[in-house]
């Protein structure tokens, strides 16, 4: 197999090929694997498209992100040969417009990307959707795929803290973010289904998200009373979504399995569900000093009751399902506001 | 593949890096002409009132001084709000002789000032991209990565948001005339005050 990239002569030593990816500033602090050739080449018979296909162009520095150049990354990261597919549905993902990359590559903000996998291929390719699933759970799928897009972001694209991005704090997701959701627990259909997909995709679905924010709670039983503070949560007064366009981004809420069958039964309709959490996503106006009330005002923000809801519409809530079976813990991940998330369908060769 | 004797043993690996865009730079425009008469846009974005304060300073003294100002406010990056935006900087450029283009004092919205401005410079208008300091190393890289390195950044000082109107009086006076240098307008125009 002949390769476009450029070969370059390293240690074969691990602690000395770990120096050389710092000096050489290949990595993203941490240890990489080799991407030899015989690495990068099992990835790409993994690849629907050939090794000189063009996935895009990954900005800060609108680096041309081939299947091949995205191949070396995701040798880097570990990733299964048989889940590259994952990798550049992903990296698909991010290069649409609508998700706005050049926007949240060089943000002050600490928004990544945050990969949701829905389809029957998550346990094959090890995506943690159980307990542990934003982090710990060490899925091979997880750890590697969210990794080797950061990566690609950071080699091809040029993204790089202080120099092309002026990211304030990062977040430890921007060294890779990927779960599953545990469709199997959910009584609603998965992300994937109601984006149209089919049960039988598997698809990955990018969110620009800003952190995983952490809900818990054990003082009610009652599905609507539980829903209500969820949506209170979500509706904080520093949230992005108070700052810009209240009808762009869209706010992801993990809940636990648990919680999803209590929510399933008082909201069969994951429609009905999504309405109320809109219907009390907001804040009365007095929570805000008055420079920011005025500001909100004049946007147009504030209703005639005085409240002031977190978005537009109901369906820029995306309840999903996942994690362990902890009955009192709920993660939203905040949007960045102007980002629309975005689904791929996993593609593998014929 | 083994090294010499004596020496680590070696194996080879794929650079993962991709080279960077835009090394060729853009045609840039200058008016070259005295302001009276002209039409000058200035983008101003609905996140900064700093900017805000300065950009309507600066479009009474354009007015002041025979130009007519055009203000345009933006707020989207996405969606509706972000189409109907780029669809007005379109117009901009198009109806303009020459446009001011602020404020790039975070990191998408200097990403989005340079995106604007560089649309005003494809439509073959001169244009000024007014960031702040602290972000003028982002814009310059967004501008070379966009093909237009040699884009004309002008730099204020950084913060401008939570400053009194008076400082931001002092500092719209003060670049001012840099602005106008910038985009090439000529005879003895911007004394400010």
């Amino acid at each position: 197999m002949k390769f476009a990239s450029e070969a370059v002569e390293v240690a074969a030593a691990p602690q000395e090929f770990y120096e050389r990816t710092l000096a050489e500033r290949w990595s993203d602090g941490a240890p990489v694997l080799p991407a030899t050739d015989e690495a990068v080449a099992a990835l790409l018979a993994h690849s629907p498209y050939p090794a000189d296909h063009v996935v895009g162009v990954l900005p800060p520095i609108n680096g041309v992100a081939t299947v091949e150049l995205v191949a070396v990354n995701a040798a880097l990261a570990g990733v299964e040969p048989a889940s590259f597919p994952y990798v550049l549905a992903a990296l698909d993902a991010i290069m649409e417009p609508e998700w706005n990359a050049f926007g949240l590559t060089t943000t002050t903000s600490s928004v990544c990307p945050m990969l949701i996998v829905n389809g029957p291929g998550r346990a094959a390719a090890a995506i943690d959707h159980r307990a542990g699933c934003m982090g710990g759970a060490a899925g091979r799928g997880s750890m590697t795929i969210g990794r080797a897009v950061a990566l690609c972001l950071r080699n091809i694209g040029g993204q790089r803290a202080g120099e092309t991005t002026k990211t304030v704090f990062g977040q430890p997701a921007r060294a890779g973010f990927c779960f599953g959701e545990w469709e199997e627990r959910s009584p609603w259909p998965s992300l994937a289904v109601r984006r149209g997909f089919a049960a039988t995709d598997d698809v990955v679905t990018v969110h620009g998200g800003k952190g995983t924010f952490p809900l818990a709670d054990i003082h009610n039983d009652r599905a609507d009373d539980l829903l209500r503070l969820i949506a209170k949560s979500t509706a904080f007064p520093l949230s992005n979504m108070y700052l810009g366009n209240p009808e762009n981004g869209e706010v992801v809420i993990a809940f636990n399995p648990m919680w999803a069958e209590r929510f399933g039964a008082a909201f069969p309709d994951i429609a009905d569900l999504q309405a109320y959490l809109h219907e009390w996503a907001w804040q009365p106006i007095e929570v805000w000093p008055d420079a920011n009330a005025a500001i909100l005002r004049d946007r147009g923000r504030v209703d005639a009751a005085g409240r002031v809801a977190l978005v537009s519409g109901p369906e820029q809530f995306l309840p999903i399902v996942c994690g362990g079976l902890g009955s009192l813990h709920a993660i939203v991940l905040p949007s960045f506001g102007e980002s629309q998330s975005q689904s791929k369908v996993v593609v593998r060769p014929a | 593949m083994l090294g010499l004797l004596g020496m680590s043993a070696t194996i080879w690996v794929r650079r993962p890096t991709a080279a960077p865009a835009g090394e060729v730079s853009a045609p840039t425009h200058r008016l070259d002409r005295p302001l009276p008469g002209l039409t000058i846009g200035i983008r101003e974005d609905r996140a900064w009132r700093s900017w805000q304060h300065i950009g309507d300073v600066w479009a009474a003294w354009l007015d002041r001084d025979g130009a007519s100002p055009r203000t345009v406010e933006t707020g989207g990056q996405v969606g509706v709000p972000g189409s109907d935006d780029r669809r007005r900087i379109d117009e901009l450029a198009a109806a303009v002789d020459a446009a001011i283009v602020g404020l790039g004092t975070c990191g998408s919205c200097t990403t989005f000032t340079v995106k604007d401005a560089v649309a005003v410079e494809a439509a073959g208008k001169p244009v000024v991209a007014v960031v702040c300091d602290e972000f003028l190393v982002h814009a310059q890289n967004v501008a070379r990565h966009l093909g237009h390195g040699d884009l004309k950044i002008l730099a204020l000082p950084y913060p401008l948001e939570a400053r009194p109107a008076a400082d931001l009086d002092d500092i719209a006076a003060e670049y001012y005339p840099r602005v106008l240098a910038l985009l090439g307008v000529t005879g003895s125009p911007g004394t400010a005050s």
